[in-house]
């Protein structure tokens, strides 16, 4: 199966999408005649693979190559950069062009920077004095669609910049991709934000038509109906969960980049010689696309189903004798057989991990936190997890989820807390406890503690429903509904109106915007009365929303919008963009300062 | 600013790890610890920056007295278990006493430590 996702059922033409990419990026390879060298940011290829194959890369005639301090080994006369914007990098391309000037070799070199060049970048050149060497481009990818419901802007740091350095350009860049997709699908008349960031965006979205408008007149009606825009800082409490889905499961314990896994060749029945393989996860894979949002108790209970029953099948083809089209049937049903496989093997390397005691503990404690139920009893947990020098990140996720239920800790457990894990994991993570407290992920008490309020206005707590049935998103969590699903549910029911005194509780403003379809150029600002039902499409398609998450998204949370999809008499289909996939562990290693 | 400078101090010394020069980089501690103090609200800052240098010395003296250079840049509580690995139990009662260690910390740090080096009959004593 490639891992290049198919994107056949999509609720929106997104392979257009792709395509457009993929044609931009062959024709900066085109118009480089003869054959060259492409240099790669290694954090670009991940994203790449998901947009093209590298045999069309080759058939261009492009050697492929990651960027790196080394100095690139190439025969061709022609080096082609695809860089991101960044500092670093402008560093070691300088230092292979004075290293091929040294050594008297001639080449030409082309610099293409994702999405877009920057006055800061091209001055480093110019220090260098290599500028009039290069020959400078842009490459304008703004939006990768991962799957066939989720689009990536892929902007790692967005959450880390925007909460600690004060650095917006992620907001920039969210803006100008949802501008982009307007320029495909239309103006989205109904626009509503939560957050700082998110605000920001509305507003910038808003400019951006002005300065460079969307002609309405050939576009019937606007594909996507309403843009809901969260900042990942409403709703930290949800990616500091462990998550429960399978999905969400193999996230967290195997880490699915760009759509795929890396695991050992044995934990998939291969030879083991410690090799690696690739496992492609998308919904171009029935079963996955079937299993992917279940809980992970009911996976395990669903593979089994599907493997007794063609054991049984078979059983029964060799005890009869069976029509031609009775063995059709079942032929077809062993073509499944390779995916029942694959995902039976990493269901039971997850069960490993998952029937371990120390695993429940940990489940059982977040209950208790997310509960509030007994202070002192979390408290305890924690700082024996110090004691027993735990990886760190456990230890600080667990210690953020603490302090935001609690909306901070007292100043005498916060110090002392803090002193703790200086003592245990040494001075160095000074910086990693000051960039927590900024991002106010890690703070003492000072305000009144809102969450109970919270939970109880919007739910958030459900007494056990039954995993393998559910009726509402709880079943993600085992009895926790994600805050931010819960306020995409109520944005879609009735607006922001209706939770106004819960949604001042959370951090940020919040914005109601309806977007004028006949007069672009006239936008009502905040209306107080905004409209309480989203209009249906006439037509009766179910009408779309694009669900943008700035400072990333986890795969609970995109499992909780498709289960909301799912629902009967639900006229909705969700889209969801993200700056970034992301889980607890991964949000704060952005944060946690690393050793160099 | 001063804020700001004192935490460019704070990555100066991580900066430099490895560097065999240990001197200056107490040093550098000592002058963050200061700017620090300050401020009022960084009173937390300032103890921990003046117990990092503190260790450090300490590490110093140890890695001398014991001609291993494996105590610099571990934390307080791998010194402890360092040396409780090492026998040491003299040294890792100084370090416990020195920085205030808890008792509960110090008796999983004890109980790992004896573990790790299979001192089943130190670990029936204590």
């Amino acid at each position: 199966m490639a891992q290049i996702p198919s994107l056949d059922n999509a609720p929106l033409n997104l392979s257009s999408l792709r395509e457009q990419s993929q044609k931009e990026l062959l024709n900066i390879l085109k118009n480089i005649r003869g054959k060259k060298c492409l240099v790669i940011d290694p954090k670009l290829g991940g994203t790449l693979s998901l947009l093209i194959p590298t045999s069309l890369l080759k058939e261009n005639g492009a050697e492929l190559r990651h960027l790196s301090a080394d100095p690139v080994q190439t025969e061709c006369s022609k080096v082609i950069y695809l860089v991101f914007p960044q500092l670093n990098l402008m560093k070691f391309i300088t230092s292979h062009i004075q290293n091929d000037v040294s050594k008297g070799v001639q080449r030409e070199y082309f610099v293409y920077f994702v999405p877009r060049r920057t006055v800061v970048c091209e001055k480093i050149f110019e220090e260098e004095k290599v500028h009039q060497m290069l020959t400078l481009g842009e490459f304008p990818l703004y939006v990768v669609p991962l799957d066939e419901d989720v689009l990536s802007f892929e902007l790692d740091l967005s959450l880390k910049e925007c909460l600690v350095d004060g650095d917006t350009s992620s907001i920039w860049h969210v803006a100008n991709a949802i501008h982009k997709l307007e320029f495909a699908f239309g103006v989205i008349p109904n626009v509503r934000a939560k957050g700082k960031a998110s605000t920001k965006v509305a507003d910038l979205l808003n400019s951006l038509q002005v300065e460079d408008p969307v002609n309405m007149g050939d576009m019937a009606i606007p594909e996507i109906n309403t843009l809901i825009l969260l900042d990942r800082e409403v709703d930290m409490v949800t990616p500091m969960c462990f998550q429960l889905t399978y999905e969400g499961l193999l996230d967290e314990i195997l880490q699915v980049n760009n759509g795929s896994v890396e695991v050992d060749a044995s934990i998939m029945g291969g030879q083991q010689d410690g090799k690696k393989v690739k496992v492609p996860l998308n919904s171009s894979d029935k079963l996955y696309k079937e299993i992917r949002d279940l809980n992970f108790e009911v996976v395990v209970q669903v593979l089994r189903e599907k493997a007794t029953s063609i054991q049984q099948d078979y059983a029964e083809v060799k005890s009869t004798s069976q029509s031609v089209s009775e063995l059709k049937d079942f032929v077809k049903k062993l073509n499944s057989l390779p995916e029942i496989a694959r995902h039976v093997n990493l269901a039971q390397h997850l069960q490993s991990f998952t029937c371990k005691p120390s695993f429940h503990g940990r489940l059982d404690i977040e209950q208790t936190i997310l509960e509030l139920q007994n202070y002192e009893i979390c408290f305890e947990y924690i700082e024996e997890m110090i004691h027993k020098q735990e990886p760190i990140v456990n230890v600080l996720r667990l210690l953020v989820l603490f302090s935001l239920t609690n909306s901070g800790l007292p100043r005498k457990n916060f110090d002392y807390l803090r002193r703790e894990i200086l003592h245990s994991y040494g001075f160095e993570h000074m910086p990693s406890l000051y960039n927590l407290e900024k991002a106010g992920l890690l703070k003492k008490q000072e305000t009144k503690n809102n969450w109970l309020t919270i939970t109880k206005a919007l739910q958030l707590i459900v007494d056990q429903t039954g995993t393998s049935n559910p009726n509402d998103i709880s079943y993600i969590f085992s009895g926790y509904a994600p805050l931010s699903i819960r306020l995409v549910q109520h944005a879609i029911r009735s607006g922001w109106r209706s939770i106004e005194e819960i949604i001042r509780l959370l951090p940020g403003p919040h914005l109601d915007l309806k977007r004028g379809v006949s007069n672009a150029n006239s936008i009502s600002e905040t209306v107080p009365g905004a409209q309480s039902i989203i209009d249906r499409v006439a037509d009766g398609r179910r009408s779309l929303v694009l669900v943008v998450f700035i400072g990333g998204v986890t795969f609970a949370e995109i499992a909780a919008l498709r289960f909301l999809s799912a629902q009967e008499g639900i006229g909705y289909d969700f889209i969801v963009g993200t700056t970034k996939i992301v889980n607890g562990n991964t949000i704060l290693d952005t944060l946690i300062s690393t050793k160099n | 600013l001063l804020l700001k400078e004192s935490w460019e101090f704070e990555k100066n010394p991580m900066a430099s790890r490895g560097s065999p020069l240990h001197g200056p980089r107490i040093r550098l501690i000592e002058q963050a610890q200061k700017l620090f103090s300050e401020t009022k609200e960084h009173n937390f800052e300032a103890r921990a920056a003046e117990e990092q240098a503190k260790l450090l010395r300490l590490q110093h003296e140890l890695e001398v007295s014991t001609k291993q250079a494996i105590f610099m840049d571990s934390s307080i509580s791998d010194t402890i278990r360092t040396c409780i690995v090492l026998g040491n139990h003299r040294a890792a009662m100084k370090v416990k006493t020195e920085f205030k260690v808890s008792e509960k910390r110090w008796y999983w740090l004890k109980a790992f430590a004896l573990a790790t080096v299979r001192d089943w009959e130190g670990l029936e004593k204590f």
